[in-house]
């Protein structure tokens, strides 16, 4: 068989599911058996003028992780798009939006001030922000204009896989390593993880009781063997797609919801809020009103990764 | 005057790149270093629970 041709790539990212690609180890030279690596900015020194000079479908399978939110990540999303013939969006930030996308419950104009004018460690006493455009003495000087919005992958270009994860585990990206090697990827749409949800795969003891309070997790220490949320820990298993290895809940910490919503979940978020309420023991809207207040911060732990792909999609905007 | 762009940096983490600017004598008059990337930690974490940041910070960066 023809080596397949591979290419990585990072967009609003932090370098996370580039370095999964590296914690596999040894197995790493499996894939450089099975595949030439034909852009991979973090590891291979490969400029965008590559890519552009390569024909249309000629990259077999990227990988594509991180958000988009530039016009220069949307760029990218679509030129990879063209050269390859299986585009996956590798990663919860290029699946869902990651956590770059809890940016979506503010502005660009207020991250912008707060990121170059605020921030105690800048000194800009002039309050200058980065322009798309600058003229400099030598010529022109550009940069990409920023979204509003933090997007997913799938919201710019057709992808045909999904590999879920904050970053996606070792076992996961051998699946897909192994999917590719033995021709058997599943059909165009899958998500490359479990049909189950983490509460299905989860050890823990259920014993269907009722919660009287929410906990903050620096305010208990859960039993390490009894389901973290009929502890009172807001624990997101029940809404968040399985196959990550039950990596948070075996460490004695909650599941925030990094794989995404399982099969025939819309919104994560709303999910995890049905089972909140029922199995909150609220009985009168006082009670009610305490839960509401025990939750402190809502938005930030049920969109934790999702805010792009869910139904709210953002915080809404005062269009002027 | 001549630019060479290095688009992007790599072999890093993080984004960047770098456009240089050449003279007619074709000596490099001067260089920029650009970052063509924000995620705003800085605005997204404020209000957010204390006890929560342990996990959100780390992917400023995952390398």
């Amino acid at each position: 068989m023809a080596k397949l041709k591979l290419a990585l790539y990072w967009a609003g990212a932090c370098g996370g599911c580039d370095v999964a690609v590296l914690d596999v180890n040894e197995k790493i030279l499996d894939v450089a058996n099975l595949a030439d690596i034909v852009f991979w900015p973090i590891a291979l020194d490969f400029k965008y003028h590559h890519v552009e000079a390569m024909p249309d479908k000629s990259i077999d399978v990227c990988l594509y992780n991180g958000c988009v939110r530039s016009t220069e990540q949307e760029h990218i999303a679509k030129l990879l798009r063209k050269k390859s013939k299986v585009m996956v969006a590798f990663g919860s930030c290029a699946c869902f939006g990651g956590i770059p996308a809890l940016a979506n419950f503010s502005t660009r104009a207020e991250i912008m001030e707060r990121a170059y004018i605020e921030a105690p460690s800048n000194e800009n006493p002039n309050k200058t922000l980065p322009q798309i455009k600058l003229k400099v003495d030598e010529g022109e000087l550009t940069l990409p204009e920023l979204y509003d919005d933090v997007l997913t992958l799938a919201q710019v270009v057709p992808v045909e896989y999904f590999v879920p994860g904050c970053p996606p585990t070792v076992e996961l990206i051998l699946k897909v390593v192994n999917a590719l090697a033995t021709n058997s990827l599943p059909p165009p749409g899958a998500v490359i993880a479990s049909e189950k949800t983490l509460c299905d795969e989860c050890d823990r003891k259920k014993e269907d009781k009722k919660i009287t309070k929410i906990y903050r997790t620096h305010e208990i220490i859960p039993d390490p063997q009894k389901c973290l949320l009929e502890q009172g820990l807001l624990c997101m298993g029940s809404a968040t797609r399985g196959g990550c290895g039950s990596l948070c809940v075996k460490v004695n910490i909650p599941c925030r919801g990094c794989f995404g919503p399982p099969a025939g979940v819309a919104d994560q978020g709303a999910k995890l809020v049905s089972a909140v309420a029922s199995i909150y023991d609220a009985s009168s809207k006082e009670d009610i009103e305490k839960m509401v207040k025990e939750v402190v911060d809502p938005a930030g732990t049920f969109y934790r990764f999702g805010m792009s792909s869910s139904m709210l999609k953002r915080k809404h905007l005062q269009r002027k | 005057m001549k630019k060479v762009s290095v688009d992007p940096i790599t072999r890093l983490e993080g984004h960047g790149k770098i456009e240089i600017f050449l003279n007619d004598e074709g000596d490099v008059a001067n260089t920029y270093f650009q970052i063509p990337e924000l995620r705003g930690f800085e605005k997204f974490c404020e209000g957010r629970p204390v006890e929560e940041m342990p996990r959100i910070v780390p992917r400023i960066c995952g390398v």
